[in-house]
Protein backbone atom coordinates (compact mmCIF):
# COMPACT_ATOMS: atom_id res chain seq x y z
CA UNK A 1 0.00 0.00 0.00
CA UNK A 2 1.07 3.32 -0.51
CA UNK A 3 0.20 6.96 -0.18
CA UNK A 4 0.53 9.87 -2.64
CA UNK A 5 2.64 12.51 -0.93
CA UNK A 6 0.87 14.83 -2.89
CA UNK A 7 -2.15 14.41 -2.00
CA UNK A 8 -1.74 13.79 1.77
CA UNK A 9 -2.49 16.28 4.37
CA UNK A 10 -0.91 14.90 7.34
CA UNK A 11 -4.07 14.39 9.47
CA UNK A 12 -2.59 10.91 10.32
CA UNK A 13 -6.63 9.65 10.50
CA UNK A 14 -5.32 6.60 8.94
CA UNK A 15 -2.55 5.50 11.30
CA UNK A 16 -5.02 3.12 13.99
CA UNK A 17 -6.34 1.54 10.58
CA UNK A 18 -3.01 -0.13 9.91
CA UNK A 19 -3.47 -3.61 11.48
CA UNK A 20 1.26 -4.22 12.29
CA UNK A 21 1.05 0.21 12.77
CA UNK A 22 3.15 0.30 9.83
CA UNK A 23 1.84 3.83 9.47
CA UNK A 24 3.82 7.10 10.62
CA UNK A 25 4.24 10.49 9.54
CA UNK A 26 7.73 11.78 8.59
CA UNK A 27 8.55 15.59 7.41
CA UNK A 28 7.53 16.23 3.13
CA UNK A 29 10.70 16.62 1.10
CA UNK A 30 11.80 20.26 1.24
CA UNK A 31 9.43 21.29 3.87
CA UNK A 32 7.92 21.22 7.57
CA UNK A 33 4.44 19.74 7.19
CA UNK A 34 3.89 16.47 7.77
CA UNK A 35 2.76 13.84 6.00
CA UNK A 36 2.48 10.16 6.33
CA UNK A 37 3.66 6.98 4.96
CA UNK A 38 3.52 3.37 4.83
CA UNK A 39 6.78 1.63 6.05
CA UNK A 40 6.95 -1.25 3.17
CA UNK A 41 8.89 -3.24 5.69
CA UNK A 42 6.34 -3.61 7.50
CA UNK A 43 3.20 -3.07 5.78
CA UNK A 44 1.55 -6.63 4.59
CA UNK A 45 -0.75 -5.67 2.07
CA UNK A 46 -3.70 -6.21 4.17
CA UNK A 47 -5.76 -3.90 2.47
CA UNK A 48 -7.36 -2.91 4.99
CA UNK A 49 -6.74 0.98 5.58
CA UNK A 50 -7.62 1.34 1.68
CA UNK A 51 -11.16 -0.58 2.26
CA UNK A 52 -11.76 2.01 5.19
CA UNK A 53 -12.42 4.83 2.66
CA UNK A 54 -11.40 7.21 5.93
CA UNK A 55 -8.49 9.31 3.78
CA UNK A 56 -10.12 12.61 3.28
CA UNK A 57 -8.32 12.96 0.53
CA UNK A 58 -8.29 9.42 -1.16
CA UNK A 59 -4.34 9.77 -0.65
CA UNK A 60 -4.21 5.93 0.25
CA UNK A 61 -3.38 3.62 -2.89
CA UNK A 62 -2.85 0.09 -3.78
CA UNK A 63 -0.09 -1.06 -5.92
CA UNK A 64 0.07 -4.14 -7.99
CA UNK A 65 1.83 -6.63 -6.12
CA UNK A 66 5.07 -8.40 -7.66
CA UNK A 67 6.26 -11.64 -6.42
CA UNK A 68 7.56 -12.35 -3.97
CA UNK A 69 5.91 -9.39 -2.47
CA UNK A 70 2.72 -10.87 -3.66
CA UNK A 71 2.74 -13.03 -1.06
CA UNK A 72 2.25 -10.63 1.61
CA UNK A 73 -1.42 -10.18 -0.05
CA UNK A 74 -2.76 -13.90 -0.44
CA UNK A 75 -1.77 -14.39 3.48
CA UNK A 76 -2.84 -11.01 4.59
CA UNK A 77 -5.85 -10.21 2.60
CA UNK A 78 -8.91 -12.43 2.34
CA UNK A 79 -10.08 -11.30 -0.42
CA UNK A 80 -7.08 -11.66 -2.19
CA UNK A 81 -6.81 -14.26 -4.90
CA UNK A 82 -3.58 -15.37 -5.42
CA UNK A 83 -1.99 -15.10 -9.07
CA UNK A 84 1.01 -17.08 -8.64
CA UNK A 85 -0.37 -20.23 -6.56
CA UNK A 86 -3.57 -19.83 -7.53
CA UNK A 87 -5.10 -20.56 -3.99
CA UNK A 88 -7.06 -17.89 -2.10
CA UNK A 89 -6.90 -17.25 1.48
CA UNK A 90 -4.45 -18.73 4.00
CA UNK A 91 -5.69 -22.15 4.64
CA UNK A 92 -7.92 -24.93 3.84
CA UNK A 93 -11.22 -26.48 4.35
CA UNK A 94 -9.78 -28.74 7.31
CA UNK A 95 -11.91 -29.57 9.37
CA UNK A 96 -14.79 -27.94 8.89
CA UNK A 97 -15.78 -30.50 6.09
CA UNK A 98 -14.08 -33.23 7.87
CA UNK A 99 -17.70 -35.08 8.31
CA UNK A 100 -17.83 -35.03 3.97
CA UNK A 101 -14.01 -35.24 3.29
CA UNK A 102 -12.92 -37.83 6.45
CA UNK A 103 -8.98 -35.85 6.34
CA UNK A 104 -8.95 -36.34 9.72
CA UNK A 105 -9.60 -39.75 10.97
CA UNK A 106 -9.68 -41.76 13.95
CA UNK A 107 -6.04 -42.41 14.87
CA UNK A 108 -4.40 -39.40 13.21
CA UNK A 109 -4.31 -35.94 14.66
CA UNK A 110 -4.91 -32.51 12.56
CA UNK A 111 -2.51 -29.94 14.02
CA UNK A 112 -2.64 -26.04 12.55
CA UNK A 113 0.17 -23.59 13.66
CA UNK A 114 -0.69 -20.12 12.93
CA UNK A 115 1.89 -17.61 12.65
CA UNK A 116 1.55 -13.81 13.60
CA UNK A 117 -1.69 -14.45 14.81
CA UNK A 118 -2.87 -12.94 17.23
CA UNK A 119 -2.25 -9.14 16.36
CA UNK A 120 1.93 -9.37 15.54
CA UNK A 121 2.46 -10.38 11.97
CA UNK A 122 4.76 -12.94 10.88
CA UNK A 123 7.83 -13.02 8.90
CA UNK A 124 8.80 -16.31 6.64
CA UNK A 125 12.01 -17.02 8.27
CA UNK A 126 9.40 -17.89 11.43
CA UNK A 127 7.29 -20.03 9.64
CA UNK A 128 10.30 -21.68 8.37
CA UNK A 129 11.68 -22.52 11.79
CA UNK A 130 8.83 -23.87 12.88
CA UNK A 131 8.23 -25.89 9.08
CA UNK A 132 11.17 -27.43 9.35
CA UNK A 133 10.99 -28.84 13.21
CA UNK A 134 8.00 -30.31 12.49
CA UNK A 135 9.02 -32.39 9.50
CA UNK A 136 11.51 -33.55 11.73
CA UNK A 137 9.17 -34.97 14.33
CA UNK A 138 7.06 -37.17 11.37
CA UNK A 139 4.67 -34.26 10.19
CA UNK A 140 2.89 -34.77 7.27
CA UNK A 141 1.96 -31.37 5.78
CA UNK A 142 -1.33 -30.51 4.18
CA UNK A 143 -0.96 -30.55 0.41
CA UNK A 144 -3.43 -28.02 -0.23
CA UNK A 145 -2.56 -25.39 2.23
CA UNK A 146 -0.79 -22.37 0.73
CA UNK A 147 2.28 -22.34 2.75
CA UNK A 148 3.08 -25.81 1.72
CA UNK A 149 2.79 -24.57 -1.41
CA UNK A 150 5.78 -22.53 -0.41
CA UNK A 151 8.02 -25.17 0.24
CA UNK A 152 10.95 -26.07 -1.59
CA UNK A 153 11.00 -29.24 0.05
CA UNK A 154 8.15 -30.81 1.46
CA UNK A 155 9.48 -33.68 3.19
CA UNK A 156 11.56 -31.03 4.86
CA UNK A 157 9.26 -27.89 5.35
CA UNK A 158 11.92 -25.76 3.97
CA UNK A 159 10.36 -22.63 2.84
CA UNK A 160 11.87 -20.99 -0.41
CA UNK A 161 14.54 -18.59 0.42
CA UNK A 162 12.72 -15.27 -2.38
CA UNK A 163 10.18 -15.29 0.23
CA UNK A 164 11.51 -15.61 4.07
CA UNK A 165 11.80 -11.87 4.87
CA UNK A 166 8.55 -11.24 3.36
CA UNK A 167 5.98 -10.36 6.22
CA UNK A 168 2.07 -11.48 6.65
CA UNK A 169 -0.87 -11.24 8.84
CA UNK A 170 -0.10 -14.51 9.59
CA UNK A 171 0.46 -18.15 7.69
CA UNK A 172 -0.62 -21.32 8.76
CA UNK A 173 1.35 -24.43 9.12
CA UNK A 174 -1.21 -27.36 8.84
CA UNK A 175 0.02 -30.80 8.88
CA UNK A 176 -1.44 -34.22 10.39
CA UNK A 177 0.08 -37.26 12.52
CA UNK A 178 -0.52 -40.50 13.70
CA UNK A 179 -1.90 -40.47 16.89
CA UNK A 180 0.81 -42.18 18.21
CA UNK A 181 3.64 -39.47 17.39
CA UNK A 182 1.31 -36.71 18.36
CA UNK A 183 3.20 -35.75 22.44
CA UNK A 184 6.33 -36.10 20.49
CA UNK A 185 4.99 -33.43 17.89
CA UNK A 186 3.69 -30.86 20.51
CA UNK A 187 6.56 -31.17 22.71
CA UNK A 188 9.12 -30.04 19.42
CA UNK A 189 6.40 -27.10 18.72
CA UNK A 190 6.91 -26.25 22.18
CA UNK A 191 10.54 -26.62 22.11
CA UNK A 192 10.38 -24.29 18.95
CA UNK A 193 9.01 -21.52 20.31
CA UNK A 194 11.35 -19.59 22.23
CA UNK A 195 13.63 -19.70 18.89
CA UNK A 196 10.45 -17.41 17.46
CA UNK A 197 10.29 -13.65 16.78
CA UNK A 198 6.76 -13.70 16.40
CA UNK A 199 3.73 -15.47 18.28
CA UNK A 200 1.16 -18.55 16.90
CA UNK A 201 -2.07 -19.99 17.66
CA UNK A 202 -2.07 -23.80 18.23
CA UNK A 203 -4.93 -25.98 17.33
CA UNK A 204 -5.51 -29.40 17.50
CA UNK A 205 -7.94 -31.82 15.41
CA UNK A 206 -9.84 -34.69 16.40
CA UNK A 207 -12.75 -36.88 14.96
CA UNK A 208 -14.74 -37.44 17.86
CA UNK A 209 -15.18 -41.07 18.84
CA UNK A 210 -18.72 -43.00 19.15
CA UNK A 211 -18.59 -42.39 22.54
CA UNK A 212 -17.94 -38.47 22.39
CA UNK A 213 -13.81 -39.22 23.41
CA UNK A 214 -11.35 -37.46 21.98
CA UNK A 215 -8.39 -39.13 21.85
CA UNK A 216 -5.78 -36.16 21.75
CA UNK A 217 -6.89 -34.37 24.70
CA UNK A 218 -5.13 -35.98 26.96
CA UNK A 219 -2.00 -36.20 24.53
CA UNK A 220 -2.00 -32.61 24.27
CA UNK A 221 -2.31 -32.29 28.45
CA UNK A 222 0.56 -34.96 28.36
CA UNK A 223 2.70 -32.59 26.78
CA UNK A 224 1.80 -29.62 28.85
CA UNK A 225 -0.55 -27.97 27.03
CA UNK A 226 -4.27 -26.91 27.97
CA UNK A 227 -6.92 -26.25 26.02
CA UNK A 228 -8.95 -23.71 25.77
CA UNK A 229 -12.49 -23.58 27.03
CA UNK A 230 -14.07 -22.65 23.33
CA UNK A 231 -13.92 -25.11 20.76
CA UNK A 232 -14.45 -25.27 17.03
CA UNK A 233 -17.11 -28.75 16.29
CA UNK A 234 -18.22 -29.57 13.30
CA UNK A 235 -21.45 -31.52 13.52
CA UNK A 236 -22.12 -33.59 11.17
CA UNK A 237 -24.95 -32.20 8.70
CA UNK A 238 -22.61 -32.65 5.60
CA UNK A 239 -24.01 -35.29 3.02
CA UNK A 240 -22.73 -37.54 1.96
CA UNK A 241 -20.92 -38.43 4.88
CA UNK A 242 -17.37 -39.95 4.68
CA UNK A 243 -17.40 -43.73 5.02
CA UNK A 244 -15.03 -44.56 8.45
CA UNK A 245 -12.13 -46.78 7.19
CA UNK B 1 -8.71 -21.93 8.26
CA UNK B 2 -9.47 -21.44 12.42
CA UNK B 3 -10.72 -18.19 12.30
CA UNK B 4 -13.71 -18.76 14.01
CA UNK B 5 -11.06 -20.62 16.90
CA UNK B 6 -8.92 -18.32 19.22
CA UNK B 7 -11.28 -16.06 20.27
CA UNK B 8 -10.13 -14.28 23.75
CA UNK B 9 -11.59 -13.50 26.88
CA UNK B 10 -13.06 -15.07 30.27
CA UNK B 11 -16.21 -17.99 30.62
CA UNK B 12 -18.80 -15.08 31.26
CA UNK B 13 -17.89 -13.21 28.02
CA UNK B 14 -17.77 -15.89 25.81
CA UNK B 15 -21.54 -16.86 27.09
CA UNK B 16 -22.25 -14.43 24.27
CA UNK B 17 -20.33 -15.28 21.36
CA UNK B 18 -21.25 -18.11 19.28
CA UNK B 19 -20.38 -18.64 15.65
CA UNK B 20 -21.74 -20.53 12.57
CA UNK B 21 -20.29 -21.61 9.52
CA UNK B 22 -21.69 -23.72 6.79
CA UNK B 23 -20.40 -24.79 3.86
CA UNK B 24 -20.19 -27.45 1.07
CA UNK B 25 -16.87 -29.06 0.44
CA UNK B 26 -14.56 -28.71 -2.84
CA UNK B 27 -15.09 -31.84 -4.90
CA UNK B 28 -17.79 -33.43 -2.86
CA UNK B 29 -21.32 -31.73 -2.79
CA UNK B 30 -20.36 -27.85 -3.98
CA UNK B 31 -23.14 -28.26 -7.28
CA UNK B 32 -26.51 -26.76 -5.96
CA UNK B 33 -25.15 -25.50 -2.70
CA UNK B 34 -25.68 -21.76 -3.94
CA UNK B 35 -29.32 -22.38 -3.44
CA UNK B 36 -28.92 -23.86 -0.70
CA UNK B 37 -26.99 -21.16 0.84
CA UNK B 38 -29.75 -19.39 -0.22
CA UNK B 39 -32.14 -21.37 1.96
CA UNK B 40 -29.64 -20.51 4.88
CA UNK B 41 -30.23 -16.49 4.45
CA UNK B 42 -33.73 -16.86 5.04
CA UNK B 43 -33.75 -18.97 7.66
CA UNK B 44 -30.98 -17.07 9.40
CA UNK B 45 -33.53 -13.97 8.76
CA UNK B 46 -35.89 -15.38 11.71
CA UNK B 47 -33.24 -15.29 14.06
CA UNK B 48 -31.55 -11.99 15.96
CA UNK B 49 -27.93 -12.94 14.49
CA UNK B 50 -25.57 -10.10 15.75
CA UNK B 51 -23.74 -10.46 12.35
CA UNK B 52 -23.67 -12.32 9.23
CA UNK B 53 -21.70 -12.91 6.13
CA UNK B 54 -19.83 -14.79 3.14
CA UNK B 55 -16.73 -13.83 3.59
CA UNK B 56 -16.73 -10.76 0.83
CA UNK B 57 -19.44 -9.05 2.71
CA UNK B 58 -21.14 -8.54 6.27
CA UNK B 59 -23.62 -7.13 8.34
CA UNK B 60 -21.84 -3.77 8.23
CA UNK B 61 -21.03 -3.79 4.29
CA UNK B 62 -24.44 -5.35 2.67
CA UNK B 63 -28.12 -6.17 4.15
CA UNK B 64 -29.46 -9.50 4.46
CA UNK B 65 -31.60 -9.00 1.79
CA UNK B 66 -29.14 -8.19 -0.76
CA UNK B 67 -26.57 -11.04 0.46
CA UNK B 68 -29.41 -13.12 -0.63
CA UNK B 69 -29.02 -12.04 -3.87
CA UNK B 70 -25.42 -12.64 -3.82
CA UNK B 71 -23.71 -15.91 -5.11
CA UNK B 72 -22.15 -17.37 -1.87
CA UNK B 73 -20.24 -20.59 -1.04
CA UNK B 74 -20.02 -19.84 2.59
CA UNK B 75 -22.49 -18.67 5.49
CA UNK B 76 -21.46 -17.12 9.02
CA UNK B 77 -23.73 -16.08 11.63
CA UNK B 78 -23.02 -14.83 14.80
CA UNK B 79 -25.48 -15.39 18.21
CA UNK B 80 -25.02 -13.91 21.28
CA UNK B 81 -26.91 -16.31 23.28
CA UNK B 82 -27.05 -20.14 23.41
CA UNK B 83 -31.30 -20.53 23.13
CA UNK B 84 -31.23 -18.50 19.90
CA UNK B 85 -28.34 -20.33 19.01
CA UNK B 86 -30.51 -23.77 20.00
CA UNK B 87 -33.63 -23.35 17.77
CA UNK B 88 -31.37 -22.03 14.85
CA UNK B 89 -29.58 -25.39 15.01
CA UNK B 90 -32.79 -27.59 15.25
CA UNK B 91 -34.44 -25.25 12.24
CA UNK B 92 -31.08 -26.03 10.55
CA UNK B 93 -31.18 -29.95 11.50
CA UNK B 94 -35.07 -29.77 9.75
CA UNK B 95 -33.85 -27.99 6.80
CA UNK B 96 -31.25 -31.25 5.74
CA UNK B 97 -28.95 -28.57 3.77
CA UNK B 98 -26.34 -31.52 3.90
CA UNK B 99 -23.75 -28.46 3.44
CA UNK B 100 -20.99 -29.22 6.86
CA UNK B 101 -21.86 -27.28 9.68
CA UNK B 102 -19.33 -26.00 12.12
CA UNK B 103 -20.33 -24.13 15.87
CA UNK B 104 -17.80 -22.14 17.63
CA UNK B 105 -18.07 -21.16 21.28
CA UNK B 106 -17.48 -22.51 24.53
CA UNK B 107 -17.16 -26.66 24.21
CA UNK B 108 -20.05 -27.14 27.09
CA UNK B 109 -22.36 -25.08 26.21
CA UNK B 110 -22.37 -26.07 22.17
CA UNK B 111 -21.76 -29.42 22.84
CA UNK B 112 -24.89 -29.36 25.60
CA UNK B 113 -26.74 -27.91 22.82
CA UNK B 114 -26.24 -30.65 20.37
CA UNK B 115 -26.61 -33.01 22.97
CA UNK B 116 -29.98 -31.74 24.14
CA UNK B 117 -30.85 -32.00 20.22
CA UNK B 118 -29.74 -35.56 19.67
CA UNK B 119 -26.68 -34.21 17.47
CA UNK B 120 -22.96 -35.96 18.32
CA UNK B 121 -20.26 -34.02 17.62
CA UNK B 122 -18.58 -35.39 14.32
CA UNK B 123 -14.80 -32.96 14.75
CA UNK B 124 -13.28 -31.04 17.21
CA UNK B 125 -10.88 -28.47 17.10
CA UNK B 126 -9.07 -27.36 20.09
CA UNK B 127 -7.14 -24.17 20.75
CA UNK B 128 -4.08 -24.91 23.03
CA UNK B 129 -3.36 -21.09 23.20
CA UNK B 130 -1.15 -18.55 21.76
CA UNK B 131 2.86 -18.81 22.34
CA UNK B 132 6.14 -17.73 20.96
CA UNK B 133 7.06 -13.99 21.70
CA UNK B 134 4.48 -13.27 23.55
CA UNK B 135 5.82 -9.95 24.95
CA UNK B 136 4.62 -8.55 21.28
CA UNK B 137 1.43 -9.41 22.15
CA UNK B 138 -1.17 -6.11 22.30
CA UNK B 139 -2.53 -5.66 25.49
CA UNK B 140 -5.13 -8.38 26.85
CA UNK B 141 -8.51 -6.48 26.36
CA UNK B 142 -7.42 -5.27 23.04
CA UNK B 143 -6.89 -8.93 21.99
CA UNK B 144 -10.49 -10.19 23.13
CA UNK B 145 -11.44 -7.62 20.64
CA UNK B 146 -8.84 -8.51 18.19
CA UNK B 147 -9.74 -12.31 18.02
CA UNK B 148 -13.24 -12.08 16.81
CA UNK B 149 -12.37 -11.56 13.35
CA UNK B 150 -9.68 -14.17 12.83
CA UNK B 151 -8.08 -12.98 9.78
CA UNK B 152 -6.49 -10.39 12.34
CA UNK B 153 -8.44 -7.14 10.32
CA UNK B 154 -9.56 -5.22 13.17
CA UNK B 155 -6.64 -3.04 13.91
CA UNK B 156 -5.36 -2.96 17.59
CA UNK B 157 -4.43 0.43 17.51
CA UNK B 158 -8.01 0.98 15.91
CA UNK B 159 -9.83 -0.77 18.78
CA UNK B 160 -7.71 1.38 21.15
CA UNK B 161 -8.67 4.45 19.20
CA UNK B 162 -12.57 3.69 19.54
CA UNK B 163 -11.95 2.94 23.17
CA UNK B 164 -10.88 6.46 23.60
CA UNK B 165 -13.73 7.94 21.53
CA UNK B 166 -16.33 6.19 23.81
CA UNK B 167 -14.54 7.56 26.79
CA UNK B 168 -14.59 10.85 25.40
CA UNK B 169 -18.27 10.55 25.09
CA UNK B 170 -17.71 10.73 20.89
CA UNK B 171 -19.02 7.64 19.98
CA UNK B 172 -21.43 5.31 21.56
CA UNK B 173 -20.39 1.73 22.40
CA UNK B 174 -22.21 0.09 19.57
CA UNK B 175 -21.36 2.91 17.03
CA UNK B 176 -17.71 2.15 17.81
CA UNK B 177 -17.99 -1.59 17.28
CA UNK B 178 -19.53 -1.08 14.14
CA UNK B 179 -16.90 0.36 13.39
CA UNK B 180 -14.24 -2.13 14.17
CA UNK B 181 -16.77 -4.67 12.76
CA UNK B 182 -16.87 -3.78 9.51
CA UNK B 183 -13.24 -4.62 8.92
CA UNK B 184 -14.11 -8.48 9.59
CA UNK B 185 -14.91 -9.18 5.76
CA UNK B 186 -15.63 -12.53 6.74
CA UNK B 187 -18.59 -11.41 8.90
CA UNK B 188 -17.97 -13.13 12.00
CA UNK B 189 -17.18 -10.41 14.25
CA UNK B 190 -19.57 -10.31 17.70
CA UNK B 191 -20.28 -6.18 17.76
CA UNK B 192 -22.56 -6.79 20.65
CA UNK B 193 -19.71 -8.20 22.64
CA UNK B 194 -17.26 -5.79 21.30
CA UNK B 195 -19.89 -3.24 22.57
CA UNK B 196 -19.46 -4.21 26.03
CA UNK B 197 -15.78 -5.32 25.81
CA UNK B 198 -15.73 -1.32 24.64
CA UNK B 199 -17.57 -0.34 27.36
CA UNK B 200 -15.11 -1.96 29.52
CA UNK B 201 -12.08 -0.45 28.04
CA UNK B 202 -13.85 3.30 28.36
CA UNK B 203 -14.14 2.92 32.07
CA UNK B 204 -11.07 2.32 33.08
Amino acid sequence: MQIDPEKCIGCEVCHPYCTVGAIHSVKKEGGEDLISVVDQDECVECGVCHRANICPTEAIYPVELKWPRSVRGVFSDPLTVHKDTGIAGRGTEEMKTNDVTGRIRRGHAGVAIELGRPGVGTRFRDVDIMAQAVAKAGAVFEPKNPVTFLMADKSTGKIREDILNEKALSAIIECGVEIDKLENLLSVIKATAPKLDTVFSLDLICKVGEKGEMETLPIAQKAGFTPRPNTKNNIGFGRPLAKEE
Amino acid sequence: MTHTLHRQGDTRSLQEDYVVLIMPAQGVNVPGSDEKLKKLWEIFSRYNVVNFGNGNYNKFTLSLEDLKKKRSMIGHAVFKDKETLAQFIKELQQAELGLSTVLSGLYDEVQGCCGRLGIKLHTVEHSLGIHGNTKKLPPENVLEIHTMCGHALIPPHLIEAMAGEVKKGKKTAEAAAAELGRHCTCGIFNPYRAAKLLEKMASV
